[in-house]
């Protein structure tokens, strides 16, 4: 509890967490208070938000409900940036690892693979994959964790290239332990704070990666996503701009949050790092 | 037949881009249940010689014979099967383990990586070792971080006898104690010898310790052996110049072989 309440000494990462709190139960919630297909049709068409109670946030141009859509969308957002991240962090975490802890020609190899996807901009790497494989959920978190795991692999390396000297790796060694278990069990997870340290950022570009994608109309067509409600949105910009402005919204504060509690995270066990 | 014979071990490092011999043409043996110390200046090669014994680096010239085999011919399984026999001691006991260790887990991987007990036997063998080290079977449950030095450098003791090795290898091993500790520790690797016919390679810069466990003392200089002999009598009658500034340099031991004269 008392990490709790350290984490949340700033009104900053406060912020962060109702935010975050908010979304998940926007997520959590979205079958139980929008049970069906968000995408089924509910009303007139582009009735503007507040006029009707049923439809607070108003219909598209489909006359899909808004409010249902963002629910649904937040599902997705969160969904895939959350997976797409955990997949960057392990994907850089095993392949940082592997190249600090063996050195010469693994390292050379790895690193070099390293340097030619962190050349390609991370997004357009995610367009190709997807426009190559076809979109489905699947693929996007794929494609937005091959764009985003090289940070997080240049980390896990250098912390790795610090850790292999020190004694109790040379003390694994000695008991005879396998150099892949040294790596894995004992070096790997010392060598991971720094590593998720970068999550904040990554899940906040993984949700943006992916609504953009969306927008570019290569997220999945089965469901709701905000980036394709600001897309279907852009049609009628002139003559309803509220359907591109409130998921627009949504996804602000959703990346927003999530750097907010990321920054209030790390500062709290930078503090409990200063004290020890 | 001798443990661990060396023989014409040279390793070389660059220094300013000049190559230098950090352990240069060294031989030497150490018997069954016998000590040996190395002792010598900082840089004369000591840890060197260690990290060669162990096969944590490879020399430039020479031979290893461990239990009468040629030790760098092996490698991979081979290699790491035969580290059961071969084991260290290290300076600095909380550096040797694994920060998010636990006692137990730190005793149980050589039993389990050497398949010497099952892991429904492991605890009991755990708490077995903690006993023959002078620890509480309690200890087990612990972080390695919650227990004081001198119980970690037991643990780590244990976890080197864990294997029933015929050499430890042991780096300064008590340097980093207290004197009261390091008084208790030497006293159980005395016992330990005594019962397990364990040898020791034994590196120190601490003089009264060596006369203290050692049978006998190489002493180096700048990665060669300067003169090796009998403990107490090298250390008593130092003949080389590094053994005669090593003798001043431990006040206590000028004080008593004034004493003994
Ligand atoms: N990896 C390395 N690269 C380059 N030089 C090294 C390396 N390891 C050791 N040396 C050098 O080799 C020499 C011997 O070092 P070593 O650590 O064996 O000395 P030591 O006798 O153990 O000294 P101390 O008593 O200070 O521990 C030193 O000059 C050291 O600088
Ligand atoms: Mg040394």
């Amino acid at each position: 509890m008392n990490r709790l309440r350290r984490f949340l000494r700033t009104p900053e990462a406060i912020a962060g967490v109702l935010i975050l709190a908010l979304l998940l139960v926007m997520a959590l919630a979205a079958p139980l208070f929008f049970p069906g297909d968000p995408q089924a049709i509910a009303g007139p068409a582009l009735l503007p938000p507040f006029q009707d109670w049923r439809l607070p946030l108003g219909t598209d141009r489909l006359g899909r409900d808004v409010l249902a859509e963002l629910f649904h969308g937040a599902r997705t957002s969160l969904a895939v940036g959350l997976a797409a991240a955990a997949a960057a962090l392990l994907i850089g975490a095993v392949v940082g690892t592997l190249a600090g802890f063996a050195g010469g020609l693994v390292d050379e190899v790895l690193m070099r693979v390293t340097d030619a996807f962190q050349t390609v901009p991370g997004f357009l790497l995610a367009l190709a994959f997807v426009s190559i494989v076809g979109p489905s959920l699947s693929v996007v978190v794929a494609a937005i964790a091959l764009s985003a795991w090289t940070g997080p692999a240049r980390v896990a390396r250098a912390e790795v290239l610090s850790i292999r000297e020190r004694d109790y790796v040379t003390g694994a060694r000695v008991i005879g332990m396998h150099p892949l278990e040294i790596a894995f069990r004992e070096v790997l997870p010392n060598a991971l704070p720094p590593v998720l340290a970068l999550s904040s950022v990554i899940v906040a570009a993984a949700i943006l990666t992916e609504a953009a994608l969306s927008f570019l109309g290569l997220g999945d067509p089965n469901r709701v996503t905000w980036g394709g409600m600001i897309a279907e949105g852009r049609t009628v910009l002139r003559t309803a701009p509220f359907l591109s402005i409130i998921p627009g919204i949504a996804l602000v504060l959703t990346v927003l949050g999530v750097y907010l509690a990321g920054e209030g995270v790390v500062e709290s066990t930078a503090v409990r790092r200063s004290l020890s | 037949m001798s443990v661990l014979a060396v023989s014409n071990l040279t390793k070389r490092y660059h220094r300013g881009g000049k190559p230098f011999a950090a352990v240069d043409e060294v031989s030497f043996d150490v018997g069954p249940a016998e000590t040996l110390a190395l002792a010598g200046p900082s840089g004369s090669g000591k840890s060197t010689i260690a990290r060669l014994v162990l096969r944590l680096i490879e020399p430039d010239a020479g031979r290893i014979d461990f239990e009468g085999a040629n030790f760098f011919a092996l490698s991979g399984a081979a290699l790491r099967a035969r580290r059961a026999r071969l084991q260290m001691v290290f300076q600095d006991p909380l550096a040797a383990f694994n920060p998010r260790a636990t006692v137990a887990r730190v005793l149980g991987d050589p039993l389990r990586i050497h398949g010497i007990a099952p892991r429904a036997e492991r605890p009991r063998r755990i708490a077995a070792l903690l006993e023959r080290v002078g620890l509480d079977t309690g200890l087990a449950a612990r972080a390695i971080h919650e227990i004081s030095g001198g119980q970690r450098q037991r643990v780590a003791i244990a976890r080197a006898i864990a294997t029933r090795p015929s050499l430890i290898v042991l780096d300064e091993a008590v340097s980093a104690l207290d004197v009261s500790v390091r008084g208790q520790i030497l006293e159980l690797l005395l016992d330990l010898q005594r019962q397990e016919r364990i040898a020791y390679l034994f590196i120190s810069h601490d003089l009264g310790v060596i006369r203290a466990v050692a049978h006998r003392v190489v002493i180096l200089d700048a990665g060669r052996i300067a003169e090796s002999g009998d403990a107490r009598a090298v250390i008593a009658d130092p003949q080389s110049a590094v053994g005669k500034a090593l003798v001043a340099a431990t006040p206590k031991l000028v004080r008593t072989s004034q004493d003994a004269s």
